[in-house]
């Protein structure tokens, strides 16, 4: 029935309430070189994503796919202005600084090592911000429900330490969702996984997905997780980044092993390693797994 | 015996109580070597069973226990000592942690004194409070709060970044930041800070109550050495270092029980 699930079908079938952009325009940043001088690290990225749908945005590692990410989540280390010029617009909005439109979740995950599971996943809901928008009731209904969805209902009075890192990143997963945000900022959240529970993560990401499309924005590494989770597909060169390929897959996911293997996903790989290769020869590193 | 020099393996329960009978044993042992053979007198040292003996009689003497009295002092001053470097050192410190600014107006006022001589502080202190009670209590406090309030702070700025971060784009102001984010991450650092407050309160007991005190293990021990009741003295000042491990101990001990997830983190 869904056989052909493609970007246009699925905007079709979300409610307006859902729609959303997020544009990036000619984006620079620079940053401090060691020796004086400045290093750019992102060179002018232009990029808009207008539905909800995974986009992944693939780079080698120090390409400047945190810096990015980072930057459409508003957030940033402290002292570093970013972006060194350009803006970031959502819905047309440009912002800057911290916004509660785009929630993130993290490279390495931080939960906390204090707080019990269901704390940690309910832990937005100590702030005055999400309190006030979502009564108590319903806040705890979806703990409850995310919880549930990611497989820890079980585990909600553990803590961190006692759980597996595959556990510990679906609690980060789980508190990003109870926000119910209309934008998902996800920086290889599955790179720390073993191949088996990266693909577990993959398909429950795919699972909570379609129970409530946003925008996301997931950033990889991993040439195979790019193809197997994205609507679309933004390679990134390095140093500075730029983007060097973007296209659209439109396979229904999950996407099985066949998948993998056959012409089209072949030739996406293929095609997505000789770019990165072209435009940055034997800088940084990528990953494939099979 | 392989494991002799490991830092990661702890000795058995049986293995620490027989070192540490070894060594404190030992020091006994050769404490009454040199007073029983006559090596030093006891005008120099008393003798370990002397030393018991005026524990004994300051513990229960005429319906009285002067030791037990002294120790309520002492134990009273540093307490309210005690709840004053909580309530004013904690807040300063968190807060100069969380604003480099006020890290930045308060730090040359305090950090110098952790390396100033507070001792000399106390004649001033007798001048401004006179030398009754404000006087030894504010003396306990300036004492341990030079170094808690740094260490507060550091321990604020010691927690990652990444707990701010994510706090704040969860929508964290950035109060809540501190309050939700990074204090509970310090907090353990924070009793550390705490701990080592007490043991300086009760290293500079004895010199608040240098002057003027009626009573307390201070005074005790000035008193005795007055006498030259070097019994009494070195009686006191065990009684001081006991009560201090105890506390110690003591707050180690609540330390892992408040944060258990300090030590597997
Ligand atoms: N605050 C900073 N100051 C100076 N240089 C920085 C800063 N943050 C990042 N960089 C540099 O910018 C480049 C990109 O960093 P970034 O973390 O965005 O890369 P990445 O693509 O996410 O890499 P990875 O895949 O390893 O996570 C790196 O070369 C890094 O050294
Ligand atoms: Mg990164």
């Amino acid at each position: 029935m869904n056989e052909t699930v493609s970007q246009t079908d699925k905007t079709a079938a979300t409610p307006s309430e859902h729609m959303v952009s997020l544009s990036l325009n000619q984006i620079i940043q620079d940053y401090p070189a060691p020796g004086g001088g400045v290093t750019r690290v992102i060179g002018g990225v232009d990029l808009v994503f207008e539905r909800p749908g995974i986009n992944m945005l693939l780079g080698p590692s120090g390409s400047g796919k945190s810096t990015l990410l980072n930057m459409m989540g508003g957030v940033r280390p402290l002292n570093v202005k970013t972006p060194t010029s350009g803006t970031i617009s959502i819905d047309g909005q440009p912002c800057h600084g911290p916004h509660d439109d785009a929630v993130m979740v993290f490279q390495r995950y931080a939960n906390r090592p204090d707080l019990s599971v269901y704390d940690n996943v309910a832990f937005p809901f100590r702030f005055k911000l999400w309190r006030e928008r979502v009564p108590e009731k319903e806040w705890r209904a979806r703990v409850a429900h995310m919880l549930d969805a990611v497989g820890l209902a079980d585990k909600k009075a553990l803590h961190p330490a006692q759980l597996s890192g595959g556990q510990n990143q679906r609690v980060a997963l789980a508190r990003a969702l109870v926000l119910q945000p209309r934008i998902l900022l996800m920086d290889e959240p599955f790179g720390a996984l073993d191949a088996q529970t990266r693909e577990e993560m993959q398909h429950l990401l795919i699972k909570l997905y379609r129970e409530r499309p946003c925008l996301i924005v997931f950033v990889t590494h991993d040439v195979t997780e790019a193809l197997m989770l994205g609507d679309r597909v933004v390679v990134l060169s390095t140093q500075p980044a730029n983007v060097a390929d973007d296209f659209a897959i439109h396979a229904p996911r999950p996407r099985s092993l066949d998948w993998q293997r056959s012409p089209e996903a072949v030739q996406l790989s293929e095609r997505v390693l000789d770019q990165l290769h072209r435009v940055s020869p034997g800088k940084g590193s990528l990953r494939v797994t099979v | 015996m392989t494991d002799f020099w490991n830092p990661y393996v702890q000795p058995g329960p049986r293995m620490r109580r027989q070192l540490v009978l070894l060594s404190v044993g030992g020091l006994l042992l050769l404490w009454s070597a040199l007073s029983g053979f006559g090596i030093v007198g006891p005008n120099r040292l008393p003798a370990p069973w002397d030393v018991l003996s005026a524990f004994g009689y300051l513990a229960w003497h005429d319906g009285e226990s002067m030791l037990a009295e002294a120790t309520l002092w002492s134990v009273g001053r540093l307490l309210a000592a005690g709840v004053l470097v909580v309530a004013i050192g904690i807040p300063v410190g968190v807060a100069m942690g969380a604003s480099p600014r006020i890290n930045a107006a308060l730090s040359p006022l305090i950090d110098p004194f952790r390396s100033a001589p507070v001792v000399a502080l106390l004649p001033i202190l007798v001048m401004w409070l006179g030398i009754g009670e404000a006087m030894k209590i504010a003396f306990l406090f300036i004492g341990a709060v030079v170094y808690l309030i740094p260490m507060v702070r550091d321990a604020i700025q010691a927690v990652p970044q990444s707990h701010w971060i994510g706090a704040r784009d969860l929508g964290a102001s950035p109060w809540e930041c501190i309050r939700q984010a990074v204090l509970p991450m310090a907090m353990p650092r924070i009793a550390d800070a705490l701990i080592v407050a007490v043991s300086v309160m009760w290293t500079y007991i004895t010199v608040a109550e240098y002057v003027n005190a009626k009573v307390g293990l201070g005074q005790l021990i000035q008193n005795a050495r007055r006498f030259s009741a070097w019994d009494q003295v070195f009686a006191g000042i065990i009684v001081i270092i006991v009560l201090a491990l105890v506390t110690y101990q003591l707050m180690r001990y609540l330390k892992t029980r408040l944060f258990p997830w300090e030590t597997h983190q």
